[in-house]
């Protein structure tokens, strides 16, 4: 056994069970906390796939961005009013709807045979290449154009939404 | 480096995240931690398209494009969505998605 499967083995744990505490959590903000740590895990994931760039937007997006707009949002509706019970009367049916969904995921996966080693080393030049790939007319120029206007007027609405009446 | 960490276990790891992000979906009535349900099933997709152009892409830059294309979605997603958290809580004073009905469904 690899030492990298120890390790993917460790943080893939630390992940499960810091999302669990997320979606399972009484308090709302314990929740957000967890919900951190699931974020930081996944960075350490992409460091083990040898993808450096994404473990950094990972913390700087995720941690950064969402997961502190999550906090801020939760001090300014006082957690929601309902700390104790804030779960509803339903969670033996979902947990069975998510745990099958998992168990034909699983067996697909499984049984698709994918390769077990990557085909080749990381490219020395990966990121420049990504970064001329987004900006070039024939590569991914039009999603990216389009995609920072959807976030302008997203941020736009929001403010309009989140406006003093 | 090899890892020694085969594709598939990655894969079965997104799938787990997700299914825990479709349980909270399901099973909560706090409009913020579903949001946050959702933030987790989103970072499993991300995470199989990082996997996948690890060792499926030889050039490698699809995957990542699309992952940034869908990270730019998140933060849209996630600021949309506690805009709108925020606004219910200034007109109905609760964040419970069974108090909610602004529409009278």
């Amino acid at each position: 056994m690899f030492a990298g499967q120890v390790v993917f083995l460790i943080i893939a744990c630390l992940m499960l069970g810091a999302a669990v505490r997320v979606v399972t959590s009484r308090r709302i903000f314990h929740a957000a906390l967890w919900l951190i740590g699931s974020f930081f895990c996944v960075a350490v994931i992409y460091m083990l796939l040898e993808s450096p760039f994404m473990a950094g937007i990972q913390l700087f997006i995720y941690i950064g961005g969402i997961a502190v707009l999550t906090v801020i949002a939760i001090m300014v509706t006082k957690g929601g009013m309902h700390p104790d019970s804030h779960t509803l009367g339903n969670g033996w049916s979902a947990a069975i709807v998510s745990i099958s969904l998992f168990i034909v995921m699983a067996w697909t996966i499984t049984q698709l045979g994918f390769p077990n080693e990557p085909g080749m080393p990381v490219a020395e030049e990966g990121l420049a290449l990504l970064g001329a790939a987004l900006v070039d007319p024939g590569g991914y120029l039009v999603p990216f154009e389009v995609v920072s206007v959807m976030l302008m007027v997203v941020l736009i609405g929001s403010l309009y939404l989140g406006r003093e009446r | 480096m090899i890892t020694g960490v085969p594709l598939s276990w990655y894969l079965i790891l997104g799938a787990a995240l997700f299914c825990v992000g479709v349980y909270g979906l399901l099973a909560n009535r706090n409009l913020i931690i579903i949001m946050m349900s959702i933030e987790l099933m989103l970072n499993a997709v991300v995470l199989n398209l990082v996997a996948f152009a690890r060792f499926m892409e030889p050039a490698r830059i699809t995957g990542k494009a699309f992952a940034i294309i869908v990270y730019a979605t998140a933060a849209a997603e996630a600021a949309l969505g506690l805009a709108l958290t925020i606004a219910i809580w200034r007109t109905e004073d609760t964040v419970t998605i069974e108090e909610i009905d602004l529409l009278q469904g």
